[in-house]
């Protein structure tokens, strides 16, 4: 097995009110490539703080993060920036679509950090949404569009540049169940048929369900 | 980059906040264009119609033909002076007498001073562009005047074919209107040399003399000989030179005026363009985090944050500089300094000033979207996670 996204002993702690909380615990977490983990655990348990690390969103107090062969600690924050703009996809609770571009544009949004042509962006923008069923909806804003049809358009987003990994927190929190049951759906095929590694954060046990593996976290450690 | 519509479409999204917030930079602009346009009529009413090959000559020591006595006997001397053109063997030379009468101004209340000037058969033909646009010229020794096309009917009596009292007990007839290609002329009354010295008790005097000469490079012995016998106390300048001095002080005091009026102006629409976009920058974070967490760097952000800022002010600047292009159409009296008579002006929209003050309000959203935009450049990633 080849590991994707290699945690070791990380300690993440929040300075708060001349207190220091110790979210994770010296925590150690493999992850195959290829792989659709879940990571589950009570409310504050640290799961948000741990894909915020992998994702490199943030950076862990002390211990390693590595993913997709990089050593995020060592990164700049501008590097960081580029290596998540080609490497990651992300998908979030509540969609975080810009409100005023339209499904397509909100694709698009990736693909105008690369040097491809307008005419490329938005042909693959247009196939991004035709893997998750939107295509015809391309035009339209996300006020326009039922919760589900969000969080397909923010899939359709997370894919466009061709991540390697998909992270995904509480993607179906916001959603009812057949809207959700759709998005765990697409999740599989994305793993199955184009082969993304997908770490999801749920709360959902229907949800968690659909992954191969699921990790419990519990008071920073890893049950 | 971080596509342009996606700043223009927010701020179309907050119409309310987007049209208060660059009014308040169109008045601004507006104030900065105008007192500019006005600056720049002011230059053509007194200024534009000198020329370089006439000389006007005045009592040493006063920088206006108001205030410049010159006895009537010394105006040949100024025409024996070399340099000085010739016409059918007469030299181009008149001798004039500036006064200023009180009149009564025509729907309004209060008085105000009118420049009135006595001239010769040869003043006209001394300047380039005065042309009797109605009427007739008035003829010689009779109690006629024309005048200006722009006091035309301000004032009582005032108007082609009609009669006002130059002084008291003296009704004259307004026997036509000219025009001067806007100059200061136009704001005037022009009577017969006799005939206003004779009415302001000016027998033997005029105020100044203007003289065509036979070419540019003329005035400098012209200056010499005249300026030359103390005895005679005389100051000799060239028309352009004699007309900017005239227009200066007026052209700073409205510079100053405008420039203090639209700098303190643009102070307050400056923190409005910052508040405004703090707000929307607050408003957005989970957006602007999402950004940042797809990979866009902070120069990014800052960059696409400051073309939303200044695109607000550029609206409020097209806006502001449209208005005030309105004011052509608009003519307003002042005084004028230099003669302490009413003056017709009118605002002149240059190319020039309209690109400057959209420049203007450009800049003002630059500065005025800085921190805002600093401050959306430095929001965390982590943002775009929270629920
Ligand atoms: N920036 C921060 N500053 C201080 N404390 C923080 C910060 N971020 C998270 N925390 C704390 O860390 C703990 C873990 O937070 P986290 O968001 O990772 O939990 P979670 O498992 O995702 O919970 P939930 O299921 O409610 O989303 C919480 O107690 C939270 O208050
Ligand atoms: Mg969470």
């Amino acid at each position: 097995m080849n590991v994707q996204i290699d945690v070791r002993k990380v300690v993440k702690s929040f300075e708060r009110g001349g207190q220091t909380l110790r979210v994770l615990d010296a925590l150690d977490l493999q992850i195959a490539e290829g792989a659709f983990d879940a990571l589950m655990g009570p409310s504050g348990s640290g799961k948000s703080t741990l894909l915020n690390l992998i994702a490199g969103l943030d950076k862990p107090t002390s211990g390693e993060v590595l993913v997709a062969g990089a050593s995020l600690g060592a990164l700049s924050e501008a590097a960081l920036a580029t290596w998540r703009s080609r490497t990651l996809g992300f998908i979030f609770q509540s969609y975080n679509l810009i409100p005023v571009l339209t499904a397509l544009e909100n694709v698009e949004l990736p693909l105008l950090l690369t040097n491809l042509s307008a005419s490329e962006r938005k042909q693959r923008s247009r196939t991004a949404l035709r893997i998750v069923g939107l295509e015809e909806r391309m035009g339209h804003l996300p006020r326009m569009l039922s919760g589900g049809q969000e969080q397909r358009v923010a899939i359709a987003r997370a894919i466009v540049n061709d991540p390697t990994i998909i992270v995904a927190d509480e993607p179906t929190g916001d959603l009812d169940r057949e809207s959700a049951d759709d998005i765990l759906t697409l999740l599989q095929k994305l793993n199955a048929e184009l082969g993304k590694t997908i770490l999801m954060v749920t709360h959902d046990p229907m949800a968690a369900e659909r992954a191969t593996t699921v990790h419990r976290l519990n008071k920073g450690r890893l049950a | 980059m971080i596509p342009v519509r996606y700043n223009l479409r927010s701020l179309i999204v907050r119409k309310a906040t987007t049209v208060a917030t660059s009014l308040g930079i169109a008045l601004v602009v507006f104030v900065l264009a105008a007192s500019m346009m006005l600056v720049s009529g002011i230059e053509r009413t007194l200024g534009a119609t000198g020329r370089a090959d006439t000389a006007i000559v005045l009592r040493k020591g006063s920088d206006a033909e108001l205030n410049s006595i010159i006895d009537v006997q010394k105006v040949g001397l100024v025409a024996a002076a070399p340099g000085v053109a010739t016409a059918g063997g007469a030299a181009l030379v008149a001798g004039e007498v500036v006064v200023v009468a009180t009149m009564q101004k025509l729907g309004a209340d209060g008085v105000t001073n009118v420049l009135i000037r006595g001239v010769t058969e040869r003043s006209a033909s001394l300047r380039g562009a005065l042309t009797v646009v109605d009427g007739r010229a008035p003829a010689p020794g009779a109690d006629e005047v024309m005048i200006g096309r722009q006091i035309r009917g301000r004032f009582p009596g005032v108007d082609l074919g009609q009669s006002f009292e130059l002084k008291k007990n003296r009704p004259v007839k307004v026997v036509g209107v000219f025009s001067d290609g806007r100059s200061s002329h136009e704001s005037e009354v022009w009577g017969d040399l006799d005939l206003v010295r004779s009415s302001f008790g000016r027998a033997g005097m005029v105020s100044s003399v203007r003289a065509r000469l036979t070419s540019r490079e003329a005035f400098d012995a012209f200056r010499q000989s005249v300026e030359g016998d103390k005895n005679l106390g005389f100051e000799a300048l060239r028309e352009t030179e004699f007309l900017e001095k005239q227009s200066e002080g007026l052209r700073a005091f409205v510079t100053a005026l405008g420039s203090t009026i639209a700098f303190f102006f643009s102070v307050g629409a400056m923190i409005g363009a910052m508040i405004t976009m703090y707000a929307s920058i607050a408003n957005r974070q989970r957006e602007i985090g999402t950004l940042r967490a797809l990979g866009f760097p902070r120069w990014q952000i800052l960059a696409s944050f400051l073309i939303e800022s200044v695109s607000l002010a550029l609206l409020g600047g097209f806006v502001g500089a449209g208005a005030a292009t309105a004011l052509r159409l608009v003519s307003f009296s002042m005084m004028n300094f230099s003669t302490w008579s009413e003056m017709v002006f009118t605002f002149e929209p240059t190319p020039g000033i309209l690109l400057g003050a959209v420049v203007f309000a450009g800049v003002m959203g630059l500065v005025g979207g800085f921190f805002p935009a600093l401050r959306a450049a430095r929001t965390s990633p982590v943002v775009a996670m929270k629920g």
